[in-house]
This record gives C-alpha cells, structure tokens and sequence, in this order.
C-alpha cells in the first residue's frame, strides 16, 4: 500500500496495560505502538500470551477496573480516546469501532433471536426505529451471505451453523457502518473451509465498503491473505512492523524469523526439518532484563540481555525492535539455530509397502442414534390419510461408514478432515476405546474388532494414542513420575528403582529434564505437556501410536518442536502412526501417505505426492485451495456451508451436499466407483479421470512429478 | 488474555470467609467434646427451686421449666446437633457418593434408573420425607439421623454425577482405557481425586441443612425425645413458656444460628478456594 | 411443546401413582400392629380387634389397596380416624388457607429474592452487596421455627402490634385476617428469599462474565440494555429450577411455620396426623402435597422451555 499523504485513522504510541497481581504487576503490554491507516488493514500477530487480545479490550475501552492503562498516545480519527468520558467511549464502541469475537457461538447472546441482534446497534447508535433496524438487519445479513436471511433473523443463534454464526456477528460489526472493524481471531474457531469463505467476505466488505481492519490472529497464513501490513507481538512488546509481503521475504526481527521457520509448509518438496524458537515465553511478572527475546533468541549476545533494543528501520516503512537486526541479515535462523535445514526423512525412505502391515483396518462401521427415544416417534399417515399412526424410526449419524486402512511399521498415515467427519471416532475405534458396529481390526497380527477387554492386554501395550488437549490429558493429581510411571507398573514392564530409572529415560526421550517427574502438571506449559503425553504413550515400548490432533492446541513455535520429537521418534524406534489433523501443512510435513476423510467415509487416499497433485477428490481440491498459506495463492475453490443437519441417507456420493462439481443425479443416487490412477492413490469420485486431473494445483509444486 | 506461564509454587491466599467459618466450627466442635467436662452443671439436673430463672451469675443462660441450667443444656445440644449433621452428612456422602460414581461412569440404563429413582426420592419434600420416614415408627435419634441423611441422598448423588460425567470425558480417562485399566482404578484413582472438590463443598453446606433439618425434625417431636437437650427440642419445649421464659428459645437458637453460619462460611470459603475458575487468578 | 406438555403429566400421574403404592406399603407394612399403634400400649385385645375390622385391615392386603385406591379416585379421601370427620371438606379447608400463605410468599420469594440478588450482583463488592450478603447468610443459617419464635417474641410479646398466631377467616375482617398472615408469611419467605438471592447473585455474575455480554457491551449498548436484555433472560434460567425445588421448601417451612403460628393449614394437618398416626390422614395430605410439588415443577420447566429457545426449538433443527 503507497503511503497516504491522510492523517492515520488510529494511532497508538506507547500503551502499556499491567495487572496488579499477588506476585506483583504482570505487565500485558509494554509500549505497544503503531498506526493504522482509513482503509487499511493490519494484521496484529503473535502467539497465546503476546497481549493481542489486550489491544483490541484496550482500544474498546473494555479492559475491566482491574487493568492500569497509560499511553503516550491513542488516538482515533483525530480524537485521544484518554480524554473522552465513559459515555462517549460507550458511543464509539460498535459505532465506528466494531469488534468481532473470536468464537461465534459464546459471543452471541442464546436467547435472543439473531435479527434483533444485528438491529440493536443501529437502533442504539443511528437511532432507527426497532422495527426499521429488523429491517435493516435483514439486508445487512443478506450483504454477508446469509441465504434466506428472513428467516434466520428470527433463528436463534444455536440454530446456525458455525460459519452462519460467524457471518451474523460480521453483521452485528457492520450495523452501525463503523470506521474500523477490529477482528479478533475470527476464523480460528471455524474449519478451513468456512474459514476461506469468510475470509473472501472480509476482503469484499473491505472493498465495497472502505473500512479499516485490524485483524488479531496467531495465523500467519490468514494474515498474509488479507491484511497489508503486519505488526508482530511478542510478550507485549511490538518486535517488528511493516508490508506484510515485505516483512514475510525478508523478517527483520529474530522472532519473526522463528516463527517462519516453525511454521510446516504445504507445497512439496520445500520440505525441511522445522526449526523451532527454544524456550517459553518470559513470565510478564518478571520479565527479564534488556529484550525481551534474548533468552530464546540464537543471535543475541551480551548487550541484548543488558538494555532494551531501540527501534530501527531495516526498510521502507518498516521497523525493528532489534540491536542486531542490521548484523543478522542474511543469517537464516536455521544456521543460527543449529537446525542446519536437514531435510525431512520422509522423502528418502518411502515406507515399504511389501511388508505385511502393522495396522491393518477393514471395513470398520459405528453409527450413532441421533436424539433420545422420544426423538426417533414420528407420526404418519399410513398411504396419507386417516389417522396418523406412531411409529419408531430412529436418525444414525454414520461416524464411520466402511472405512479400511493398512499401516507398516515405521509409517505415518495421514488423517485429515474437517471436524465432526468421523476422524476421531476412528482413531479410537482402532484402539477400542469405541467398540465397533462391524468391521475388522488387526493389530500386530491380533483381531480386536470383538475381543473382549481381557484379551486386549497386549494391543494395549503395542497400541497408543496421544491427544489433542495438553490441559485434558494429564490428570492433575498426579505427578508427570506417577502419570509416566503408571503404565510401567500395569504391565509389569518396571518396578522401584528401575521404574524411576525408565521414567527418567522417557523423560529424556521426549527432551524433558529428569527434575520434571516431581512436578505436577498445573506446573507445566501447553508443550511440556505435550511432551508428557507422548512419554506416558511410549512408556509400553508400543509400536502403534494414534495422534489424535496431537500438536493442534500449540503455538506454532512450540509445534513445531513437537512434529521434529514425533518425526525422531519414529526414526529411532521404528513406530507406526496414525497421524489425525485438520491442518494439511502439518500432514503435508509429517505424513508418507494421507487419507481424506468426509462424513464418516474415505474420499482420497494416496502417498502424500500423490494427493497433493492432480487428479484431486473434488474435496482435496476445495480443501487445498483454502489453506491460507503464507507461500502464494492459487485458484480458489469455495464450498457451499451445509445446514446444521446433514441428511446424508447412505445414498449417493457422500460429497454431493456440497460438491462443485456435482455432476447430476448420479451423484445423488449411485456410489461413487474408485478411480487409481497410479497404484496406491485411490479417488472416490464419478468424474472421469482427466476432468479430475485437468486441473491446476492449487498449491506450489516444486519437486518433479513421480515418474517423470 | 495476560496469560503467562504458570508459576510453580504459587500459593494462593485462603480466603477471610473460609478462616473465620473454620475458627467458629472449631469452637463449637471443641464444645462438644469437651462440653460434659466443662459444663457447670449435669444437663438434666433439676433445680426446683431455680425454675424458668432469667440469666444471671449462676445460670448464664438461664434455666428452664424444670429449673435445667439452659447453658449446660445448650453445650450438650452442641453435641446432638453436630452430631446428627455430620453422621446424616456421612450417610449421604457414603451412598450418594458410590451411586453418583456409578450413574456418571456407566452411563446406560444404570444411571437411567438410579435418576429415575432419585428424581422419586427429590419429588417429595424434604421436611415431607423425613417425616413421612419417622411417622411410622416410634422416634428416636439414630432415625432421623437416618432419614435426614436418606432425605439429601439426591443432592450428593447429582453433584457427583455431574463432575464424573464431565471427568470421564477428559482425555487422561481415555488414556487409562487405553492402558486397559479396570473400571474400579479409573473410578477411584484417577475420577475421585479430582471429583473431591466439588463434593467436599457440597457436603459441608450439607451439614448446615442436616443439622437445620434434624432440628425440625425434633421440633415437630420426630427427633430427639425429651429429656435430651436436642437444640430442637429445646426451642420446642420453650414454646410454651415464651411469655415467662425468653431465654429458653432464644439461646439454644443463637447458638444453633452461629454453628450454621460457621459452616456455612466454612463451606462457602473452600468452594472459592478449590473453584478452579479462581484457581489461577488473572483478570 | 403440547407433546411435552402431555408426557409431563402422563410421568405426574405415573408418579403419583408410585406414591400412592409407597404411601399404601409404608403405611401397611409396618412394624407393629397398626391397630394397637393408634390405640396406644393399654388397648384391649377387644378394641384392637374392633378397630381392625373397622379397617378392613383383616383383608388381603391387594383388596385393602384396591378399595382405597378406587375411592381415592372418585376423589373419597376416607375418614380420619382420630377426628373421625371424612377427611376431603378437612383437606379442602386446611389447602384453602395454605394457599393464601404459600401464594403470598412465593410471590415474596421470587420478585425480593430476584431482585435482592440482581443488585448485589450488579453492585458487586459494593455495601449493598455485602449487605444482602450478610442478610442472605442469616436466612440460610437461621431456621424457620427459631425465625418464627422471635418473631412472636418481638412483634407480639414485646411490642403488641401483631397477634402471636391463630387464624381468622376473612369475614372477620381484613385486618384480623391479614394481621395473622405476616407472621407465617415473613418466617416462611426470609429463608427462602436469602437462598434465592444468592443464587441469582451469583448466576447473574456469571453470566456478566460471560462472553455474549462481553460482545454486548462491544457493541455500545447502554448498562440498563446489557443488565436487562443480555444478562438477566439467560441469569433467571438457573433461578427458575431452583424455585421450583424450593416450593418442596416451602411445604416443609409450611410444616413447621404453622406448628409456630398455629395456623391452621395443611402443614398443621399432616404435623397431626403424622403426631397421632392417623393413617388416612397421612396418606391423604402427602399424596395432595406430592401432587402440587410435581406440578409446581412442571411449571417450572414449562418456564423454563418458554424463556430458552435452545430446548423451545430443539426439535426443528434435527
């Protein structure tokens, strides 16, 4: 964006938020400044605990009498926000300052209907009439792509879906035609999918409506897509501003440079190991003296743990909070963080596809009765006429509908879909922590689909699952000893001296010091955990391990120390994985092959080259063009958002309420056949093969093509 | 969201309710097991000569009909009193703690059937059920520490029913499972230590309706019989002489009042100091 | 919702049917004989014989059932056996005068109770906080019977300015008649109001905390349009169950607070027959009283369902 000659729509200079706390002052935000141009749209980015969240409260005027603000300076549209009374802050919030939450559902109220609302802004501060605003609200929420909006103006909120849910809120922002939309994580509670949409919303509205964004998110990739310029947080304290494009090529900032280098890639063949920030964010009660970075920081030296960095500008319109941001250029973080950009072992040791697999799933079912007894009476008319008669025709919501997968030992399998598609259930199916409807389960040569608890023993030993919430997964009374120690003891593995020994060990084996066995779990961060988890898995010496959304609650630094410990352990231990996500990238860096999973069923599965290139399942391909990636954009595919209750009969392609490429009736009535077009790379589609592969990748392909 | 780390170590300060609720139990759980020592005269003894004296020197709280010293008397109640609250509590917790696990971890027609069944117990009420438990059978304490503790059975089984649905969904249960660990370990190693909080509150501030509800009881002649010196019982039998005789319901009641409210506070401090919402401070 | 409706008294007449059949066992199969219980311990072989048959209580106990459940259902309560009057013009009466009381006091409870604990909560760590604290600890810590006794002693012994107990029918004068309902009616509703006070105090934080309100106050709405329209709909819902637990409260302070006043209503009338074990009695009066609790849940859920529009229209969505 050239630079406006126009005075800046919002100016912050210094603000500083602090909490008073029993320990002391824990300072949120320490001299946060930057300016925001009319029509601009920054991005505010940084992970959990960098204070973004406060900006957003602080500029609203809705921290709360328990946080002390002060600031050189903070300005909006020409007027110091310090100075105005609270009935004139009052005045400007949701009038041309609009804020939309992070999730959807808690921050719309459950009891009103979602027409009134999107009309109360306008009612309160245009002064329409109540009935006018309903009016209005209407249109409004036909401007953010909400079909039928009379209709959904008298819904209550938990009759939308989320995306729905979403788009009202936008509405509600836009009611009373603010200046500047402040969006705090808008996205991050919705699939990657819906995700797309709204993000192609915000840049319309953006455009026909010239507004100014601040736009609040962890995600780089979402901040590239839409915002200008990019303001990074860390711990309070701006490290690095500028263009985003520019700021992206060429991160001035050592942090920034970090969490580049952390973040998994989806395009192939850029496949590197990850190189991840060491260490965890400084406690903001005592923050360390001189930058705030410097003890996770690999360039810093003795100044840097001494005084505070002063800004400096490494380019045009950019700035630096950095001593050494001018000797450090062209010094990538993996060289000066060790990681020496080894590539990634995937590539090189495709897994043997020859040797009977470790994990062998064939056909697996489960369904679910939708509602309670009194749910599934239904009344007809027998021929349509007479009386009504009752009669019991209970609703299944198919989690797992025929679903087959074979693992080797030493391989990852992918699993990606988006939330509610059955991919969880089948992670647990396969352990038997869900017992199937029908299907088969083999594991290290043992049938478990029927067994009963008692002869499971040894596939509890040679089968282990660690899970997505690191604050869910421990049990708080324990300690990390007893939490890792317990399998040891339950299968005998262990015991006294030589249990502490192996605890130790594990601990080791997942990076962790052996002092952590006495500490309880509130003692941890969301990645030790994490770690912990992963011990507490391998403590059986098992060679299975389902990971069940296993790095999805980590800051991305953290994450990717997290993918590099799973990728070594299965090197160093030969171990077969069952890898669950919602994130491709994450697959796309970890996974030897990936399987595509919709509505309880497989659509596409293949080695992970295979997938991620043409021919695609028409749903690879809508998912892959959504991935806000901070690598360049391709074409996009955009779904339509289906209603809260899929009425998928088990007829058809189970795609079809949301394909488009929908080729007809067939796709309503036939299953679809299964398309290979090389061996291994399966497609469940009624497309012919060329249509499907007479496509553009919608990602940066950058290694040959298999065969080639 | 100032969310730093956690600090290891962090203590958090016990609350101001929950010292002074625990000071106030203290003393007057002291009382009672000391009370028979310390009381200047054996609860039913009769001073003829003293009857329905108002408080003096001698007789701090007075006497009543029977020329009984009401202090002595009041000391001695503290015992029925705390008594009956603690061992109805105990009643409770005991069935209602074991049913609770049992409904919230096995689900299905178990849990179906024991809320039916409590649902049944909750649909009469309380001061009802006790009643409708002592009115067939001659009175005596042991019952109505019984019915009392028969009669807040549904509380305790809800509240523990709740905390082990909610548990059981946590994914260190489903990495128990995973371990093919017994449903009695998972139930008592890794549900109860961390359902304690929230019953532990919910019993204390049961005691307070035991011992309130016990007193009732005796009050309507269901409980504790005469000559003892249930609290009850008391402001019951001094109903008769209120025109004489104040001190005789108003003493027993004050005491009875403060033993409540330092339950309570007692109950309401440790639901502040374990609700984990608070656990953490922050804004 | 008329669906729901109807399954609701279906499971209300269900359970009073159970009850009826607890009522009956409990009473039947007693320790002792039945005959001597109501007679006391010096009753003559003859006279125990004379009241069994009297009973019926020589007939199988299926035919015993049989005949007093069918009587029941023409709406036949019995006699009492101790003051030998049919009990439904007794029953009838003594509800009358009970309705008066536990109407004017739920109304008390619920509008004070709301209202008390919405300011507390709004005034948060304010003197009127902690004043309806303080307040609403006394009531939670001082029972009915003892709250009615000093109730007599100040306003009737001390002052004068109120009769200690009794009733008067209102043909005897509204004052007469009103003056002997504040007592009951005050003791009644002060625990009550104090329990219900809290909970909207600390549901109504809650929700204030929450992130709707959060959204809400974003939104620059006025405090009275957040307290009200945001807050309060969705901080009353927990409030409405507990109102309906505590109307079984309400019938055990009515118990008790009418033994103190000497008021004579249905509490008073189940105290004695539960006292002389008139078994008729006990049976009639409980079953009346199941019967008004599972309504006044019903209520409650009904409320409940119209003031939610997750469980309003639950079913449209799937």
């Amino acid at each position: 964006m050239a630079s406006p000659p126009s005075p800046p729509l919002l100016e912050i200079e210094g603000l500083c938020v602090s909490y008073a706390t029993a320990g002391g002052t824990l300072r949120a935000l320490s001299g946060v400044s930057f300016r925001l141009q009319p029509g601009e749209a920054l991005g505010l980015a940084g992970e959990s605990g960098s204070g973004k969240s406060t900006v957003a409260l602080a500029l609203l005027g809705l921290l709360g009498p328990e946080a002390a603000l002060s600031a050189r300076r903070l300005r909006f549209g020409g007027r110091d926000l310090l100075s105005l009374s609270p009935e004139e802050r009052r005045r400007l919030r949701g009038g041309a300052m609009a804020i939309v939450f992070q999730d959807p559902f808690t921050a719309l109220n459950p009891s009103l209907p979602v027409g009134r609302q999107v009309a109360e802004p306008m009612v309160f501060h245009r002064g329409l009439a109540e009935s006018e605003a309903l009016a209005a609200a209407i249109g409004l929420l036909h401007q953010v792509g909400i079909p039928r909006p009379e209709v959904v103006a008298r819904s209550y909120p938990h009759q939308l879906s989320g995306g729905m849910q979403q788009r009202a809120l936008i509405a509600t922002a836009l009611a009373a035609e603010p200046e500047l939309l402040i969006l705090d994580e808008p996205t991050t509670a919705l699939d990657v999918t819906i995700e797309a949409q709204i993000l192609d919303l915000l840049e319309s509205l953006r455009r026909s409506r010239r507004l100014s964004i601040l736009f609040i998110s962890h995600n780089l990739g979402v901040i590239h897509r839409l915002c200008d310029s990019v303001c990074i947080l860390y711990a309070g304290e701006v490290c690095e501003t500028g263009p985003t494009k520019a700021v992206f090529r060429d991160p001035a900032h050592p942090y920034t440079r970090g969490l580049l280098a952390s973040l998994p890639r989806l395009a192939l063949g850029s496949r590197k190991r990850l190189s991840p920030i060491p260490g965890t964010l400084p406690d903001l009660e005592k923050p360390p003296p001189g930058c705030l970075f410097h003890p996770r920081c690999p360039y810093g030296d003795k100044r840097c743990g001494e005084q505070s960095p002063l800004l400096s500008s490494p380019g045009p319109e950019r700035s630096v909070r950095c001593w050494k941001a001018q000797e450090i250029r062209g010094v990538a973080w993996e060289e000066a963080a060790g990681g020496n950009g080894r590539p990634a072992a995937r590539g090189d040791e495709p897994a043997d596809q020859a040797v009977a697999p470790l994990v062998i799933v064939r056909d697996l079912r489960k369904r679910y009765r939708l509602g309670g007894f009194w749910d599934a009476l239904v009344w007809e008319k027998p021929g349509g006429q007479g009386w009504p008669r009752p009669a019991w025709e209970p609703k299944f919501l198919r989690a797992l509908d025929g679903v087959s997968l074979a693992i080797a030992a030493g391989e990852v399998l992918g699993l990606v879909g988006e939330s509610g598609c059955g991919k969880t259930t089948l992670g647990r199916t396969i352990l038997r922590l869900i017992d199937p409807d029908g299907g088969e389960i083999v594991i290290d040569g043992r049938a478990i689909a029927r067994a009963p608890e008692r002869e499971l023993r040894p596939v509890r030993r040679a089968a282990q699952i660690v899970f997505q919430n690191p604050d869910s997964s421990l049990n708080p009374r324990k300690t990390v000893g007893e939490i890792i120690g317990r399998p040891l003891e339950r299968f005998r593995i262990a015991s006294g001296a030589g249990l502490r020994r192996r605890v130790g060990e594990l601990l080791d084996m997942v990076r962790l010091a052996p002092s952590y066995a006495s500490r309880y779990p509130h003692q941890l961060s969301g990645g030790e955990k994490q770690r912990v988890g992963i011990a507490r898995a391998l403590a059986t010496s098992p060679r299975f391990l389902v990971c069940d959304e296993a790095v999805s609650a980590l800051d991305v630094s953290v994450q990717a120390a997290v993918l590099n410990l799973l990728e070594d352990l299965r090197r160093e231990l030969g171990l077969a994985f069952l890898f669950i996500t919602h994130d491709l990238s994450v697959v796309a860096h970890l996974a030897h092959r990936v399987m595509v999973m919709y509505r309880g069923g497989i659509c596409e599965e293949g080695t992970i080259a295979q997938v991620l290139r043409p021919p695609f399942h028409p749903y690879t391909e809508a998912l892959l063009s959504a991935v806000p990636r901070i690598d360049g954009e391709r074409a996009r595919i955009r779904l339509r958002e289906e209603g809260p209750a899929p009425e998928f009969a088990g007829r058809g392609c189970r795609f079809q309420g949301r394909c488009p490429r929908l080729l007809g009736e067939i796709c309503r009535t036939v299953a679809p056949p299964v398309l290979e077009p090389l061996p291994g790379h399966r497609i469940l589609c009624h497309h012919r093969l060329e249509t499907l592969a007479a496509v553009a990748s919608p990602i940066a392909d950058e290694a040959p093509p298999p065969g080639a | 969201m100032p969310a730093g780390p956690p600090e290891p170590g962090a203590r958090r300060r016990l609350p101001g309710n929950l010292l002074a609720g625990a000071a106030l139990v203290l003393v007057i759980a002291a009382a009672a097991l000391v009370g028979p020592w310390v009381a200047p005269f054996p609860y039913d003894e009769f001073h003829i000569r003293d009857r329905l004296k108002a408080p003096d020197a001698v007789y701090w709280f007075g006497t009543d009909e029977y020329g009984r010293d009401v202090f002595s008397r009041v000391l001695a109640g503290s015992r029925i009193s705390l008594f009956m609250g603690v061992a109805a509590t105990a009643v409770s917790l005991f069935c209602g703690v074991a049913l609770g696990l049992t409904a919230g971890f096995f689900r299905g027609r178990i849990d179906e059937w024991l809320m039916r069944l409590m649902d049944l117990l909750m649909s009469f009420p309380p001061v009802i059920l006790g009643l409708l438990i002592l009115a067939v059978t001659p009175p005596s304490l042991w019952k109505t520490v019984l019915a009392v503790g028969i009669v807040y059975i549904p509380a305790i089984v809800r509240v523990t029913r709740s905390v082990t649905l909610e548990l059981a969904q946590e994914e260190f249960i489903l990495a128990a499972r995973a371990r093919g660990e017994n449903a009695g370990y998972i139930l008592f190693r890794e549900i109860l230590p961390n359902a304690w909080p929230p019953i532990i509150v919910e019993a204390s501030l049961r005691v307070t309706f035991a011992i309130l509800l016990g007193a009732a009881l005796s009050f309507l002649g269901m409980g504790a019989q005469p000559p003892s010196s249930d609290w009850g019982l008391m402001i019951s039998e001094a109903r008769s002489y209120l025109d004489q005789a104040w001190w005789m319901a108003v003493f027993p009641g004050l005491v009875m009042c403060l033993t409540v409210v330092g339950i309570n506070l007692l109950g309401d401090g440790l639901r502040e100091w374990l609700d984990p919402r608070l656990r953490h401070g922050g804004a | 919702m008329i669906l729901y409706t109807l399954r609701r008294l279906a499971l209300i007449v269900l359970l009073l049917w159970v009850m009826s059949v607890l009522l009956f066992a409990i009473t039947q199969v007693l320790p002792g004989n039945v005959a001597r219980m109501i007679l006391g311990q010096f009753a003559t072989a003859d006279a125990i014989e004379a009241v069994e048959t009297k009973l019926g209580l020589k007939d199988p106990l299926a035919v015993q059932y049989g005949r007093w459940f069918s009587n029941l259902i023409r709406g036949d309560f019995g006699q009492s056996l101790i003051m030998e009057r049919p009990i439904g013009p007794l029953l009838s009466e003594a509800l009358g005068r009970s309705a008066i009381l536990a109407c004017l006091s739920f109304v008390l409870v619920a509008s004070a109770g709301i209202l008390l604990g919405v300011i507390a909560a709004v005034r948060k760590n304010r003197p009127v906080d902690h004043a309806v604290s303080v307040f609403s600890y006394l009531g939670i810590s001082v029972p009915e019977f003892f709250w009615g006794i000093v109730f007599i002693l100040v306003f009737a012994r001390f002052l004068g300015w109120l009769p200690s107990a009794g009733y008067s029918p209102l043909d005897e004068g509204l004052w007469s008649w009103f003056s002997r309902l504040i007592g009951p009616t005050l003791t009644l509703t002060f625990t009550l109001i104090a329990h219900i006070s809290r909970l909207t105090r600390s549901s109504m934080l809650e929700t204030l905390r929450s992130r709707y309100v959060l959204a809400a106050r974003a939104k620059g709405l006025p405090e009275r349009v957040i307290l009200f329209r945001h807050a309060l709909r969705n901080a009353l819902l927990p409030t409405i169950t507990v109102l309906a637990i505590d109307v079984g409260w309400l019938f055990g302070g009515i118990v008790v607070v009418e033994t103190v006043f000497a008021f004579p209503g249905l509490g008073r009338l189940v105290a004695f027959a539960i006292e002389r074990r008139d078994l008729p009695l006990i049976q009639a009066t409980l079953l009346v009283i199941t019967a008004i609790y599972c309504l006044a849940n019903l209520a409650a859920d009904l409320l409940y369902a119209a003031l939610n529009p997750r469980i309003r229209y639950a079913r449209r969505t799937s």
